[in-house]
């Protein structure tokens, strides 16, 4: 039987995943993709805490489609941006596009 | 609002910003208006300004020609002008002194004389608005808003190392009255811990005994932003570097009335709110007061330039004000007083004398000159009375201020007073050394042959400096008389206040910390109101 | 549950959305020379929001999501006042240097409803959303110069951090909510008040959540996506996102903290703290070195946040006020000193601190504004700067704090000397380019606008002040 521990401790390290592939990745694609763990990691919170804490109000569970909702949304621009440097520039790895210093 | 008949001390403090707008409307390639207009509004405000000093009330210490509103009272501010004896002569000096640095500037300054004379109204009201201020935050904002246009001044029509000296008088000054600030915010608070009132007002603001522990940490902090001002002696080397490079103009008004504002801050704000500390720091800063004179004397007499030897002998001049000042009795204070007023028409003068002649010569190196009393008697003699003033001889203001300050250093410690009377020696040996190499001897150089004597304008403006040296140093009454009331009155809060202080303080349940004043369940209903 | 919708209190955000969707539609129908008449149109829009703002109710709907107060009319006015005047600052810009003006427009009136909503947001859930509704709009404006490496880079930059920290957020979030059971911040500091709540999960919670907020403030140490997107963004743009968003993260910040979490104050005060103290030294310390004047001002605006988080950790009334006052001061101070980069940008194609020599003399008026508006953000009077700064300190000292405020009027004489060296470059140099800059009626209007604001509280503050002064007590 899966207790709130378990949902939280595979939150916790998909979370930690996310953080890393944000930091280690040079792919933009892939570094989208590791801030998507993030936000999934989140929303196994939302829902192990609805289901364990409230079970008969939904917040958490309403949380969570909004945050899959504006999770898409950021990727749509994420994406859009991506597509852009690569069509006018020819660049899809972070580390190429350094004009500016950090 | 509230206030004792017609409100001349707004009308004199705002009367420049009028001519700035006038300034302003002006095209800018039309100097010689934009001169006279600069020129004849600083003339109309020195004239409005005689009032205050003949119709002074010499009977009484409270503040006259009062001007009170609210101004932000969310915060307890308030709009709050008044003048007593000392600020009245502090004001008559800056409108008496502007006019003439206005005036002498009209040859000086010859490119964006449209912008410098905007940047020198603004100033007068910078000034003014800070001897005129009895609320705290209302001075703190004439303190800051002087910098710049001081700023501008030195930075665009100073020497060749402007912008040096420039950012670092600024930075000085700024730094110096950050934590005044804090000092400021500090007490307000702390006002309201004791009296459950929020106020500003300089004259609500003391009403109650400060800790001593307390009382030294704000006396420090506004004592660091008045000594930079002053300068003090280790707070001093902005001061060379700013008069050197700012323009003729900007010198005196620095000399004369900015210095001041330093020693005016002590007179009417440490003294009154923090006796105990006062007391606490006589010791320290009698002494730097004396090690400043006498570093400056001996630093100005190795200098080779004329000027920043006028620099140096400022910080010499203004250690023997601050002597004077924390002497803490009568002859001392009135002599700091008068002292100051001295130093501003002296040095002030002397500042005019060194432009004049770095207008002709384009050089104010010592050894450039010599044998000029030859050449431009007139000048010469102006130059003689008033280095004679600057040392103090018998029958120059110069006397009387320095007699004043040593008699009442004497009184409260022999020893300092033997240490600054060799101030008065090295003076007279930094500064006849000069007029002798500038004006006696042969004439060694030729473009020295050429010069011209003065013209009708520097005549008509060093004029009423020398009438001054003379009439204070034969007749100084009409001064003492009007600031007696308020240094007897000063005196007698510091001692009054020090003594029920020091009462308070041996009885150790009374004693309150800083821990305990600050501890935020005391002060949870500070926010409901 | 009985129904509790009263769109009353919605009818600013409603119009505001119905004007922005009106903005993209009529793009359409327009010829190329009509569009930068849409600018016009949006502010338009947006005064007559801030009219509807004004005039609509106070109170709470939608089961207490939303929320009507002064606190959040306050906001909006901030909102409103940056977005028109970065729109009247844009208009020649874009004209000359963007294409797809409905688009732009559109967005930033997007933006703006967006931080509309975030000011009244009641519960973490419309808090949430409605950030990421500011947020996206301004990844694409950031983004906006498509063919500029620049821009695309920058965008790309702020999307990543931008998602990043909304991730974390939301984790942070979803944490509280475990902890706490319920999302509104009034639930929240029940539960706080009735249970005590210390534990390592929750600190970590108020430490990812200040994480996430930080991003939107650019507060050290999540302050590193700053300067490069604000050199990068369209100047504009840029301008809007140094006060609009800023004051959009500080909002969402004083409602959760303030208005949920406030009875654990020991907590996460010390976190504030060191983020103020660290903002304050690094942003006015690295500012020092800038040479470009988007990136001088990119630091600057980090110390900003560092003084306005000083008020912060005091967590009273006058906390609040000096907040919104100092966020309306800021206003007017920083879009007014980058207009004046745009309009300088606009003619010289420049945004170095040198190209700025000499500016005195081809426009007395740009140089004058610009040198007011440094001065207001260092806080010298009679500039507005200073009632703001004073106000900050003052809620700081009142409940102990000193040495924080210390170090924040030291820092500011450090902000003075970087402040002072653009000075220099306008007033005591000379450039090679001596060629009077024309002001063009737009911009002049728009500087002028954030000048009268500047000087008029600086010099008179108390209107602004009484209107604010009733954000404070819905809070608490």
């Amino acid at each position: 039987m899966a207790t709130l521990e378990h949902y939280l401790i595979l939150s916790a390290i998909l979370f930690c995943i996310g953080v890393f592939g944000l930091l280690s990745r040079r792919n933009a694609v892939g570094i989208l993709m590791s801030i998507e763990l993030m936000f999934n990691s989140a929303n196994i919170n939302f829902v192990a805490f609805s289901k364990f804490i409230n079970p008969d109000i939904l917040t958490g569970q309403i949380f969570s489609v909004f945050v899959i909702a504006i999770a898409a949304a950021e990727a749509a621009v994420g994406l859009a941006i991506v597509v852009l440097l690569y069509r006018n520039f020819d660049i899809v790895n972070i580390d190429k596009i350094n004009f500016m210093k950090w | 609002m509230y206030s004792e008949g017609f409100p001349i001390l707004s009308l004199i403090t705002y009367l420049p910003l009028l001519g700035v707008l006038l300034i302003l409307l002006i095209d800018k390639e039309n100097i010689g208006t934009i001169r006279m207009v600069a020129l004849l509004i600083a003339v109309l405000n020195f004239i409005i300004s005689l009032p205050l000093f003949f119709l002074h009330d010499v009977s009484t210490h409270h503040f006259q020609f009062v001007e009170m509103l609210n101004w932000i009272p969310a915060l307890g501010v308030s709009y709050y002008f008044g003048i007593d004896g000392i600020s009245m002569l502090m004001v008559i000096l800056t409108t008496f002194l502007t006019p003439l640095a206005i005036w002498s500037s009209f040859s000086a300054i010859t490119e964006r004389v449209k912008g410098y004379m905007i940047s020198f109204l603004l100033l007068e009201t910078g000034m003014l608005g800070v001897f005129v201020s009895l609320d705290l935050v209302l001075f703190f904002i004439f303190w800051e808003a002087m910098l710049f246009p001081m700023y501008f001044i030195i930075g665009i029509w100073g020497g060749p190392r402007r912008i040096y000296a420039t950012v670092k008088f600024v930075l000085f000054t700024m730094a110096g009255s950050a934590l005044m600030l804090v000092a400021i915010l500090f007490l307000y608070f702390l006002n309201y811990y004791y009296t459950g009132v929020y106020t500003f007002n300089l004259q609500e603001l003391g009403n109650f005994p400060i800790a001593p522990n307390i009382q030294l940490w704000l006396f420090a902090a506004f004592a660091l932003a008045f000594a930079i001002k002053v300068p003090m002696f280790p707070f001093h080397t902005w001061l060379p570097d700013a008069h050197v490079e700012a323009p003729t103009a900007g010198s005196v008004i620095l000399a004369a009335v900015l210095l001041k504002m330093g020693t005016y801050g002590f007179l009417r704000f440490c003294l009154p709110l923090f006796p105990h500390a006062v007391y606490e720091f006589m010791p320290a800063i009698s002494i730097l007061a004396i090690i400043g004179i006498i570093y400056g004397a001996m630093v100005a007499m190795v200098q080779k330039d004329v000027k920043s030897l006028v620099a140096y002998s400022s910080v010499s001049h203004l250690g023997f004000v601050m002597l004077g000042i924390f002497a803490l009795n009568v002859q001392g204070l009135e002599g700091g007083i008068l002292q100051m007023i001295n130093h501003g028409i002296s040095t002030g003068a002397l500042f005019l004398l060194v432009g004049m002649l770095y207008e002709r010569r384009h050089t104010r190196l010592i050894a450039d000159f010599g044998g000029l009393s030859k050449v431009v008697p007139v000048f010469a003699v102006a130059f003689m009375i008033i280095t004679l003033s600057s040392i103090g001889l018998p029958g120059t203001n110069g006397f009387v201020g320095e007699f004043l300050i040593l008699l009442g250093t004497f009184k409260t410690n022999a020893t300092y007073a033997v240490l600054a009377a060799t101030g008065v020696i090295l003076a007279a040996i930094y500064m006849l050394w000069m007029f002798q190499r500038v004006m006696f001897g042969e004439v060694t150089k030729e473009e020295n042959k050429k010069l011209t004597d003065l013209n009708l304008r520097e005549k008509l403006i060093l004029l009423p400096l020398i009438l001054l040296v003379f009439y204070i140093g034969f007749y100084p009454k009409p001064l003492l008389v009007r600031m007696e009331a308020s240094v007897e009155h000063l005196l007698d809060t510091v001692n009054k206040k020090y003594r029920v202080e020091s009462i308070e303080q041996n009885n150790q349940d009374k004693k309150i910390t800083i821990a305990e004043i600050v501890n935020p369940e005391k002060n949870e209903g500070t926010h409901d109101e | 549950m009985n129904v509790q919708i009263d769109l009353s209190l919605l009818y600013p955000h409603l119009f505001l959305l119905i004007w922005a969707l009106l903005i993209f539609a009529i793009d359409f129908f327009m010829t190329e020379d009509n569009r930068p008449s849409l600018g016009y149109l949006s502010i338009v829009g947006l005064i007559i929001t801030a009219i509807l703002s004004f005039a609509s109710d106070k109170g709470t709907t939608f089961w207490g999501a939303f929320r009507a107060d002064t606190f959040s009319l306050s906001f909006n006015i901030i909102f409103i006042g940056s977005a028109i005047l970065t729109i009247a600052s844009a208009i020649d810009f874009v004209k000359d240097r963007l294409k797809h003006h409905g688009e732009f427009y559109g967005l930033i009136l997007l933006s703006t409803l967006g931080m509309m909503f975030l000011a009244s947001s009641s519960d973490l859930l419309s808090l949430y959303v409605s950030l990421e509704l500011a947020t996206i709009a301004l990844f694409v404006l950031v983004a906006f110069m498509k063919r500029d490496l620049k821009s695309t880079e920058s965008g790309l930059k702020y999307l990543i951090l931008g998602a990043a920290s909304s991730a974390i957020l939301v984790y942070g979030i979803s944490l509280l909510y475990g902890l706490t059971g319920t999302l509104t911040f009034a639930g929240i500091a029940e539960q706080l008040n009735t249970s005590f709540m210390g534990g390592p999960l929750f600190i970590l919670s108020i430490i990812l959540i200040i994480a996430g907020l930080s991003f939107k403030l650019a507060a050290v140490p999540f302050h590193m996506w700053c300067p490069d997107v604000y050199e990068g963004a369209p100047t504009p743009v840029t301008a809007y996102l140094s006060v609009a968003s800023k004051a959009a993260g500080l909002a969402a910040m004083i409602r959760i903290f303030f208005e949920g979490l406030h009875s654990s104050a020991a907590e996460w005060i010390p976190l504030i703290l060191t983020i103020s103290a660290l903002a304050m030294v690094l942003g006015n310390v690295v500012a020092v070195r800038q040479h470009n004047i988007k990136r001088l001002l990119a630091y600057s605006s980090i110390a900003q946040i560092g003084y306005i988080l000083v008020a912060f950790i005091a967590v009273s009334e006058l906390a609040t006020t000096s907040m919104i006052l100092y966020m309306i001061v800021y206003m007017f101070a920083n879009i007014g000193a980058f207009i004046v980069v745009i309009t300088f940008y606009n003619r010289s194609g420049s945004d170095e601190i040198i190209a700025y020599a000499g500016l005195s003399k081809r426009s007395p008026f740009l140089a004058i504004s610009m040198v007011i508006f440094l001065l207001s953000l260092v806080g010298i009077p009679p500039m507005a700067g200073f009632v703001g700064k004073f106000y900050l300190f003052a809620a700081a000292i009142q409940k102990g704090y000193y040495w924080i405020v210390v170090l924040g009027v030291l820092t500011s004489v450090i902000s003075l000397y970087y402040y002072m060296m653009v000075a220099y470059q306008m007033y005591f140099k000379s450039g090679d380019d001596n060629s009077r800059i024309k002001v063009n009626p737009t911009l002049a209007v728009a500087i002028l606008i954030a000048l009268a604001g500047t000087l008029f509280i600086g010099v008179y503050p108390e209107p602004v002040l009484s209107a604010i002064s009733g954000a404070s007590v819905t809070l608490f």
